[in-house]
């Protein structure tokens, strides 16, 4: 049968490596960090290291339930709001009936599932592109976060929390810091990492992970081979709104009170991260360390702008860059991975493509 | 043997009916062809054997006993596997993920449990082989193979996974007259390794080709249904391009050309 | 859901929570004066800023027995709009800022003309006039920045950090253009306002990129708190100033986190306009002698703060 199937060597190492998501981004990443270095003399201390990774954690860890999201083929506009609800929810209903901390992060975490189950039920029941559907939650949640708020507080912001029970232990969880050798390292630094080793195993390494990539590849092919769609994709948005859930108790339990406005806009951070880092806009293709390294570009050039001492006005004009280039690069490999020329470039015998 | 017998199936949508009075059966061993112009019923007649859809008329029997399937993953499990035309395979995943997608190996049981990856990849590797296909890297994507050779990837699929009943939906239709031949010499290998294979096309030449049963479908009804050796290409093409439709329409243009 | 309940019950009365039976009284309403006013702002919502004004103007409303139509957006254009909804609808007066004042005067223009009495607040003294409206409440806010400016000179400000927390606001830079001239050597720092993590992180990179910095001016309340946290993280001695106040400012200031608050008295702006109008339907008065009704700048800092504390966490202030 080898006249239509080509028998041969394995292909060489470049395109392999080349064809990894993450390779653009890391590549970027280096030459920014590099940029920074020599540009900013107030960016080389661990310090200031600490500091991007911070800012990169906060964006990073929703980013990855967003990445997640996207290589599974949907995409989620509530997640930067959800953020805000998650806390809201948490810090007034505790005001509200004078309970313990811990029980409201419990019923704003079941919230927050619910949200995301919610999100994904509506995006597989009705076959509305998740675009949409999420953008109505965003609304919903933009709104409801205000007006609640109002109506609970009187005021727009939430109560603050510090004295209330049981705030010491989930400061402790959420929102604590150590020194490390004379820098301070936030906990949320620790649980970025690990939340990225996690998605990166699970990506890569189990089959809920080959059902993602399915499942955003090609939700009808998957179907046909007993790929629960449906199960996997309402895991994926509720994957989102845990992750949102996470960070908005970091956000709480190191504020104390939030501003009920919050939180709109992080939404296209988290999906520029996840794009810039390799994910592929349509699904099927990425994996968590790019998203990872994608944050990671983030957090690096927001504060690396400042640490120069430049116009941070700046800014939103240089990752609108970013995420332009990061998307060509994007085409450029999905094309490469898609089409025949792999097999045409490497030494071995051309087929009857 | 007969796996898989129909009995007056049919299908409504409302008042609309999609499909009916459909019976036929699949033998292990020998290759079925349903045959049919476009939106004579075929695609909806594999959907019910695979678990897509669900029948609303007559009885579907696997094994002798009545069925109707809920989901894809139903049929699978009763050995009925399908290779879609365009959904065969997923194109940005590696060739051996593609082959175990929907049944992975695993290391246990629990929810993270790790892949058994080289596992994976070396039976893919060998089944493929086994059946005479040779990827060059079973770690591509296999976007990047060619519309045949994903084909034969997703019929070598079924067989390793113990398919009994493969059914094959416009295998060659996308395809050029070298690929088409692979594809067919898949299908007719299938079928000595004693599956029963359902294969959908509108090509006559093709389905006469490996097949040992003819139904040819027209607006949701069986039009004809015959063993190989009752039935002519001739007869089978005649029948398939439109039977005495087809000399009312010679004679209509003979006119309008005097 | 017993389990819930149970929790709740065995977790119920936790420190810091809802003070339970608040006294609600203050004032007495007066009668219904059977007078419409409308109240249209730029708020964008979540901004506790504008919670103050409300709920001056909502105590206004009670006092005098006016019905009150509060509505806002942020946007120039679709204010436009609500002024224009409030004269079709026949409403008695209009009290409105003017943050764009070209895009407003149109419709402005309408209600005039329609003889609806028009006060601004908050916005637009430079333009309020020249609009055809009669009265305003509000601060000028490059002569609050400059008043502040003037206040830390004199403490010995030479390079204070100007915090623009909303991307393209020309009242937020007129404050930061105030203060730079009175120190001129004020730096402008453009921050994410949204999202309280980006802010501290932002300062905080540019306390370590520039130590001489001595001074932050933070132009929002929230913007204080997260300074005060971007400072706790490095080891900059900066002090904090703020515009506004809210309750965990006016505690900072009592705390001496932060230096002083310059208050606009949001409050007062809201209270004042729709009681101006009212007096004006009611009696046909004017306040002000054709001048703008400055509500601000009034310093809040260690002083004072015992006197005014009550008075924030009241949410009057």
């Amino acid at each position: 049968m080898t006249e239509s199937l080509v028998a041969g060597s394995p292909n060489p190492l470049s395109h392999r490596l080349f064809a990894r998501p993450e390779i653009g981004a890391t590549a970027a990443a280096g030459v920014i960090l590099v940029f920074f270095l020599a540009a900013a003399p107030a960016f080389r201390s661990g310090g200031s290291f600490f500091t991007v990774l911070y800012q990169s954690s906060t964006i990073g860890i929703v980013a990855i339930g967003v990445g997640l999201l996207m290589i599974g083929g949907e995409f989620d506009l509530s997640a930067g709001v959800i953020v805000t609800t998650a806390g809201l929810a948490n810090s007034m209903f505790c005001w509200w009936f004078g309970i313990d901390l811990w029980v409201g992060a419990l019923l704003s975490l079941a919230f927050c599932l619910f949200i995301g189950f919610v999100n994904g039920y509506l995006v597989m029941r009705t076959g509305i592109p998740s675009f949409l559907i999420t953008l109505g939650t965003f609304f919903v949640l933009q709104g409801a976060n205000l007006g609640l708020t109002k109506v609970v507080t009187g005021s727009v912001t939430s109560p603050d929390i510090s004295r209330m029970d049981g705030y010491p232990l989930l400061e402790g969880v959420f929102a604590s810091n150590f020194d490390a050798g004379g820098v301070t390292v936030w906990g949320t630094v620790l649980w970025w990492l690990g939340f990225t080793a996690l998605a990166a195993w699970v990506l890569q390494r189990t089959r809920t992970g080959n059902w993602v990539f399915a499942i955003g590849g090609s939700a009808d092919s998957a179907r046909a081979v007993g790929v629960p769609v449906v199960r996997t994709k309402i895991g994926l948005f509720m994957t989102v709104s845990f992750l949102g859930w996470f960070v908005g108790m970091h956000t709480l339990y190191r504020f104390n009170t939030l501003q009920a406005g919050n939180g709109v806009g992080n939404e296209f951070l988290y999906i520029i991260a996840a794009v810039v880092g390799g994910t592929l806009l349509t699904g099927g293709y990425g994996n968590a360390i790019g998203v990872g390294i994608g944050a990671f570009i983030f957090g690096t050039t927001s504060l690396g702008i400042v640490y120069a001492g430049w116009d941070p006005n700046w800014f939103k004009a240089f990752l609108g860059v970013m995420l332009l280039l990061a998307v060509l690069v994007n085409l450029y490999v999905k094309s490469l991975a898609t089409s025949t020329r792999l097999l045409r470039d490497s030494p071995g015998k051309a087929d009857d493509a | 043997m007969t796996l898989i017998e129909m009995r007056e199936v049919g299908k409504t949508y409302g008042p609309i009916r999609a499909l009916g009075g459909i019976s036929l059966s699949v033998r292990a061993g020998e290759v079925t062809c349903v045959l049919g112009d476009n939106g004579a019923g075929k695609s909806t007649l594999i959907k019910i054997m695979s678990g897509l859809l669900e029948h609303t008329e007559g009885q579907l029997m696997v094994d002798g006993e009545e069925l109707v399937f809920s989901s894809p993953r139903q049929a699978l499990s009763r050995g009925i596997a399908t290779v879609y035309q365009d959904l065969a395979v997923v194109p940005l995943m590696e060739v051996w993920r593609n082959f175990f997608l929907g049944a992975e190996l695993r290391s246990g049981r629990f929810p993270l449990a790790g892949l058994r990856i080289r596992e994976m990849r070396r039976i893919a590797d060998e089944e493929l082989r086994k059946m005479g296909i040779t990827v060059k890297d079973i770690n591509q994507p296999i976007g990047t193979l060619s519309g045949g050779q994903r084909q034969c990837v997703a019929i070598a699929r079924a067989v390793y996974f113990g398919a009994r009943v493969l059914i094959l939906d416009e295998p060659t239709a996308a395809l050029g007259v070298k690929q088409s031949g692979v594809v067919l010499k898949y299908t007719a290998a299938a079928r000595d390794a004693g599956l029963g294979v359902v294969f959908i096309t509108h090509n006559p030449h093709h389905a006469y080709l490996v097949g040992d049963r003819f139904l040819v479908l027209k607006r949701g009804r069986v039009e004809l249904d015959s063993r190989r050796d009752e039935i002519s290409l001739n007869d089978l093409t005649q029948e398939m391009a439109g039977g005495d439709e087809l000399d009312a329409l010679a004679h209509e243009l003979r006119r309008t050309t005097k | 859901m017993a389990l819930v309940a149970a929790v709740l019950v065995l977790t119920a009365c936790s420190e810091g929570g809802r003070v339970k039976d608040p006294d609600t009284g203050d004032g007495t309403a007066g009668d219904n004066s059977g007078y419409t006013i409308a109240m249209i702002t730029h708020e964008t919502p979540g901004d506790s800023f504008w919670d103050r004004v409300r709920a001056g103007a909502e105590q206004a409303a009670k006092n005098t027995g006016v019905d009150l139509k509060y509505s806002n957006d942020p946007d120039a254009g679709k204010q436009a709009v609500l002024i224009q909804n409030a004269v079709d609808s026949r409403v008695d007066g209009i009290a409105t800022t003017l943050v764009t004042p070209d895009a407003l005067a149109g419709s402005v223009k309408t209600a005039t003309q329609a003889g609806i009495p028009v006060v601004g607040l908050n916005a637009g003294i430079d333009d309020y006039r020249r609009l055809g409206v009669s009265m305003y409440f509000g601060s000028d806010e490059t002569r609050a920045g400059t008043a502040a400016g003037e206040r830390i000179a004199a403490e010995g400000a030479k390079h204070p950090l100007c915090v623009i927390h909303q991307a393209g606001s020309v009242s937020l830079e007129a404050r930061c253009e105030g203060v730079r001239s009175a120190v001129p050597d004020t730096e402008n720092l453009q921050v994410n306002g949204a999202d309280d993590a980006a802010v501290v992180s932002t300062l905080q990179a540019k306390l370590q990129q520039d130590p001489s910095i001595d001074y932050i001016v933070s132009l929002g309340a929230p913007i204080a708190l997260d300074a005060g946290k971007a400072k706790e993280s490095g080891d900059s001695q900066a002090k904090i100033i703020t515009f506004d106040l809210n309750q965990e400012t006016a505690q900072g200031v009592k705390d001496g986190t932060i230096e002083f608050s310059i208050d606009q008295q949001p409050y007062m702006q809201g209270f004042m306009a729709v009681t101006s109008l009212y007096l004006n339907l009611k009696n046909g008065n004017d306040l002000g002698g054709g001048e703008a009704v400055l509500t601000g700048p009034s310093f809040v800092d260690g002083d004072n703060i015992g006197q005014i504390l009550p008075f924030v966490q009241n949410g009057t202030r």
